[in-house]
């Protein structure tokens, strides 16, 4: 009897998911519903081509990759590629620019809208909170060509910022070409786009806390600011969590089109980040194989630091997974 | 309620602070529409500050005269529409069965697509595939790589979930085939949420940049943000005639100003119409995650 019972243990283990599916039935399920594999069809070809092979297609930071060749007959060349990166002078310089942005993106932008939406919440004028809503959101629908146009236009020598500055008699500064300013114009446009899109999710997180918890602190006597610190974040903080984690994940892409748009050869030493790096050297100077190894180096790197927040923060129950 | 001087303080602090705030998301706008109405001697001595100075349609008859920049909008307004109806057909089409608790292979399928939310294709693999499936320099290079948004797909999915399914038996008996049911129930029911995805695609595809980096070499093939990009940082271009041998009532100054503000029109005029989708979308999105 007790033998019986591992045997069974032991199929179960073995046949796993798709003995299972057969067993199920997947031919009947396909000729029973074969209107919904068509539909998927595309979608799953879609997926395949675009996601799939790019992804499989990272091998090429293995090989000597040679686009006649093609994948299948380039030569492998084991850890060359990264061996290489390492001794590179221009790897260093974008290695850092990347990981400090993207520390400062963490510092400075992530917590903006949490900020912002606390503000927002003690707004209690409903006129005045939809008006200054709807104008926070807009940004968020520019793209970055017009915001990087925008951008240089405001503080460019003839720019309303030097006129300003004029006026209260400042000499004028070229700001996009000056490397000091670079990465505070990177954190300070990041803010203006997507402060008020990023406080919709927080807004709708508040909007779900219970407000008898309120009501019993008002009886409490607490003010509206201990509300705030001992109510309103403590239940945000799972919110904040998960959106941390969804953020740490991609900690180092930091987005090609806002630097690509921020960026002249005068900011390279200081704002050229891995993705413009690997627009330049990869597809317009065909280094494929190199580009793609810094491409895989930044993607482990990302999800090592998924791995670990996500750990710490099981601890607290409140991980992506 | 009764407050306290403190907090009234505060609250006075509060809406001077988020005014203020809420202003310089407009402002800046305002002043390129105010440089690009102005003389372009009284932009360059900054004299310009959100009203027009030596009012002047120069620089607007000159913009709306070029027929680079009309192109450029006319590909902006294909890929908008077409990759909008594309988008929106494949990823209803993706996320139906998906949500079907009669489709066996639903959950792997889910899986595999939701796994390439967290892996990301690299940049250069990701322009070999495409190159190889050879929509190098073809206007399909904008929408076909970027048909489908996993997050959307996603929100769709979660809505068609929460559609009674005693609808599905009404139907069954009724002889409604799986197409049908589709189409003539269920997209009838989930209007709201289809407005809002169609709406994330327009604003995507109307805003369409890097694909276009990435893949058109063809100048007359760039979308119109692409076109700005270029004007940018060729003022040659973005002149399109010697401003030094004529006398002109533009510059470049002026001109990059009204650049901005021909691509930003039409998404401001349609912004506050559509607003209130999209704050719904991006919140059924975060149901999800």
């Amino acid at each position: 009897m007790d033998g019986h019972i591992k045997n069974e243990q032991v199929i179960t283990q073995r046949t796993g998911f798709w003995y299972r599916l057969l067993q199920n039935g997947l031919i009947k399920n396909v000729r029973r519903h074969w209107m919904l594999y068509l539909m998927i069809l595309p979608g799953i070809i879609y997926y395949i081509v675009f996601k799939y092979i790019p992804l499989m297609g990272s091998v090429i930071a293995f090989q000597d990759f040679q686009i006649f060749k093609g994948i299948f007959a380039s030569p492998w060349v084991g850890l060359e590629n990264f061996k290489t990166l390492l001794h590179y002078q221009d790897f260093h310089e974008v290695l850092r620019n990347t990981a400090l942005i993207a520390l400062y993106q963490l510092i400075f932008q992530f917590p903006a809208p949490i900020i912002l939406a606390l503000l927002f919440n003690e707004i209690r004028l409903l006129i005045v909170k939809k008006t200054v809503q709807s104008l926070f959101y807009l940004p968020h629908f520019l793209s970055w060509v017009v915001v990087g146009g925008i951008v240089f236009e405001l503080l460019a020598n003839q720019g309303i910022v030097n006129a300003i500055r004029e006026m209260l008699g400042f000499e004028p500064i070229l700001f996009m070409q000056e490397e000091a300013y670079f990465r505070t114009i990177v954190i300070i446009s990041g803010i203006w786009k997507e402060v008020g899109w990023g406080t919709i999710i927080y807004l709708a997180a508040i909007t779900a806390i219970n407000p008898s918890l309120y009501e019993a602190a008002v009886i409490d006597g607490a003010s509206r600011f201990k509300q705030t610190i001992y109510i309103t974040l403590p239940l945000l903080l799972p919110t904040i969590s998960v959106l941390f984690l969804l953020n740490i994940g991609n900690f180092l892409e930091l987005g090609f089109d806002q630097i690509f748009n921020l960026l002249t050869p005068m900011t390279y030493s200081v704002g050229d980040i891995i993705e413009t790096y690997v627009y330049r050297a990869g597809v317009l100077q065909g280094q494929y194989s190199l580009t793609t190894a810094i491409g895989l180096f930044q993607s482990v790197i990302g999800f090592a630091l998924l791995w670990i927040f996500n750990r710490l923060a099981r601890k607290s129950e409140q991980g992506l997974w | 309620m009764k407050q306290s001087v403190g907090e009234r303080l505060f609250q006075l602090f509060n809406y001077t602070l988020l005014i203020v705030l809420a202003s310089t998301m407009i402002a800046p706008l305002l002043q390129l529409l105010a440089v690009s109405f102005s003389s372009p001697i009284a932009a360059d001595s900054k004299q310009v500050f959100l009203i027009p100075v030596d009012f002047t349609l120069a620089t607007w008859e000159h913009i709306l005269q070029n027929e680079v920049l009309w192109r450029a909008f006319g590909v902006t307004v294909f890929i908008t529409i077409v990759g909008t109806f594309l988008s929106m057909l494949f990823t209803v089409l993706t996320a139906f069965p998906l949500s079907r608790k009669d489709f066996l292979l639903r959950k792997p399928i889910m899986l595999m697509m939701v796994i390439t939310m967290i892996f990301n294709a690299p940049m250069i693999p990701f322009f070999l595939t495409v190159r190889e499936v050879g929509l190098m320099d073809s206007i399909w290079a904008l929408i076909i790589p970027g048909l489908i948004s996993t997050f959307n797909m996603v929100i769709v999915r979660t809505f068609f979930l929460g559609i009674p399914s005693d609808l599905d038996d009404a139907a069954r008996i009724d002889g409604c085939n799986e197409f049908r049911l589709l189409f003539q129930i269920y997209l009838q029911l989930s209007k709201p949420v289809l407005a809002t995805i169609s709406l994330f695609y327009a604003v995507g595809y109307w805003n369409t940049f890097k694909t276009a980096v990435l893949f058109l070499r063809d100048p007359t093939l760039w979308p119109l943000q692409m076109r700005l990009r270029a004007f940018f940082t060729s003022e040659e271009e973005l002149a399109a005639v010697d401003l030094i041998m004529g006398d002109f009532d533009f510059n470049t100054t002026t001109l990059k100003a009204a650049t901005i503000i021909f691509a930003t029109v039409p998404i401001v005029l349609v912004y506050p119409y559509l607003q209130k989708y999209f704050v719904k979308g991006a919140v059924l999105g975060s149901l999800k995650e």
